[in-house]
């Protein structure tokens, strides 16, 4: 094995080496605490600021309405909670396919009192306006959608729904994860309330994150501390990990919008690649509005985790729709809400392309992709799924 | 290392995997918890194993597993086979980790089911 191909940028990435670059004084030199009033805390809440002011310009905000936070998963649960805490109680709408983050905070706000509706999607994962605009009740008092899946890659009509929940006064959170810095995001246009966006999936460290705010936005804190972040998420900055976020983000402002012409044929060579040399393959997803690097693809017959095993040993890094761990496995979530027949869900391989992604690289999975499913499916009962 | 060397080789190149026209004993075995399936076929000359072929569904072990299993179990007594142990399945892909035990589970089971219809069929009995 000497090639090696990383098809999995929608779990992770590598850190840009400006980004690095950038960060690598923030841990030894300019290392104090930005709340500390002397010189060595005004190094760090200089590098701070800065980030937070390109992390402004890219989103088109003020920067004092961006809290940083540890990951996704942190902005999600401070964007979901903080809103339905300030309210007290209410009722929520969510979808089927939202991140873990969203969804089992949701339900944990549900074991508090709250009401929740969990919409579902099309066949291509896709959530209906219209469905958004029917759930609404009188105590509602937030709207959680993704902006992107981060499984399939289906990109939601957030500006219809964000039309619809302004209309009605209500809040609207959006996971932006995947797709902040991949796509264009227009916070005003789309009448959003609050995004959540992380750094690892841009080429930034894992650890940073943030939500942004609307100025207005009724929201309480969800742990509690000193006065950080404007009083709305204590604890000691990451200052190296913000300073990266932040170059991270001016980097993408760069480069994303050649990339996103660039990934997305290289996404389309590799599905047009696979349908042409191996049968019973299907693409997961939207068609067409979907994020440019990510590429779902059932085989129908075999189990996912076997053909993720069987590319990893050509040196491939892909990742499985479902996952066999203690003993029981399920199919993804996701593609059951879309309705994805089980011997097609079982099948699910996520392939999700990045920057440093190659043609080369794209036809060395396709030819390693048909033998590895070809030989599985040499040794699996037909119809066993 | 997640897997052991033995496990990935017979994983990339599986011994035995396919069909068997006319075999003398089928036994398949599925483990409720994931769907993981195992099915194997027996050709049997004297009361022993002399050909063994298999299908699973699964993931890497399973595949894996039943492929080692298959080299073992040529050339052995059926009845040898009705108390073949999940352990012994193990052993011969070098271990399993943990959440993969249900390999060995589902490769012995099948095994276990084949040889018992290898001899039912022998005796006359029913199928």
């Amino acid at each position: 094995m000497s090639r090696r191909v990383y098809l999995d940028h929608n779990a992770s990435t590598p850190v840009h080496p400006e980004v690095l670059a950038e960060m690598l004084p923030y841990f030894s030199e300019s290392f104090g605490n930005p709340s500390s009033v002397h010189g060595f805390g005004r190094e760090a809440r200089a590098g701070l600021d800065t980030a937070r002011e390109r992390v402004a310009r890219f989103l088109g905000v003020a920067p004092e309405e961006l809290v940083f936070t540890s990951g996704g998963t942190e902005s999600d649960n401070l964007g979901v909670k903080g809103l339905a805490w300030a309210r007290g109680r209410g009722h929520l709408i969510t979808s089927k396919i939202e991140h873990h983050a969203v969804l089992r905070a949701c339900q944990w706000l549900e074991s508090q009192g709250f009401a929740v509706t969990y919409l579902g999607v099309d066949e291509h994962g896709v959530i209906d306006p219209d469905e958004v605009k029917r759930a609404i009740r009188p105590d509602t008092i937030g709207i959680s959608i993704m902006h992107a899946n981060s499984e399939v890659g289906t990109i939601q009509p957030v500006a219809a729904i964000g039309a619809i929940a302004r209309e009605h006064g209500v809040p609207f959170h959006v996971d932006a994860v995947q797709t902040f810095g991949k796509l264009d995001i227009d916070v005003a246009a789309a009448h959003i309330d609050l995004l959540s966006f992380s750094a690892h999936k841009i080429y930034g460290p894992k650890g940073v994150a943030g939500l942004w705010i609307r100025k207005g936005t009724k929201m309480v804190s969800v742990q509690h501390g000193g006065e950080h972040e404007r009083r709305r998420r204590a604890g000691t900055e990451n200052v190296p990990g913000i300073v990266g976020l932040g170059k991270a983000v001016e980097v993408r402002g760069r480069e994303m919008h050649d990339e996103r012409r660039r990934v997305t044929a290289l996404r389309d060579r590799l599905w047009e690649g696979i349908r042409a040399r191996v049968p019973d393959a299907r693409l997961n997803g939207h068609p067409t509005e979907r994020l440019p690097g990510t590429a779902n693809i059932s085989y129908r017959g075999v189990e996912s985790e076997s053909v993720v095993l069987g590319l990893d040993l050509k040196g491939i890094g892909v990742s499985a729709g479902s996952a066999c761990t203690s003993g029981s496995v399920e199919p993804s979530y996701v593609l059951v809400a879309m309705g994805v027949p089980l011997d097609w869900a079982m099948g699910a391989v996520r392939h999700s392309l990045g920057r440093s992604t190659t043609a080369e690289d794209v036809d060395y999975v396709i030819e390693s992709v048909e033998p590895t499913v070809r030989k599985l499916r040499a040794a699996m009962p037909v119809g066993a799924a | 290392v997640r897997y052991s060397p033995a496990l990935l080789e017979h994983f990339l190149n599986p011994r035995n995997a396919g069909l068997m026209r006319e075999p003398d004993g089928v036994g398949a075995e599925e483990y409720e918890g994931c769907g993981d399936l195992a099915r194997f076929f027996l050709r049997v000359r004297d009361g022993r194993v002399s050909e063994v072929r298999f299908q699973t569904y699964g993931c890497g072990p399973t595949i894996a597993a039943a492929s080692a299993a298959s080299e073992r179990v040529r050339g052995r007594a059926v009845e040898e086979l009705l108390s073949l142990k999940p352990q012994e399945v193990e052993d011969a892909v070098d271990g399993l980790p943990d959440d993969r035990k249900h390999a060995a589970d589902v490769v012995a089971g099948a095994l276990r089911a084949a040889a018992l219809d290898a001899l039912r069929r022998q005796r006359g009995g029913v199928c």
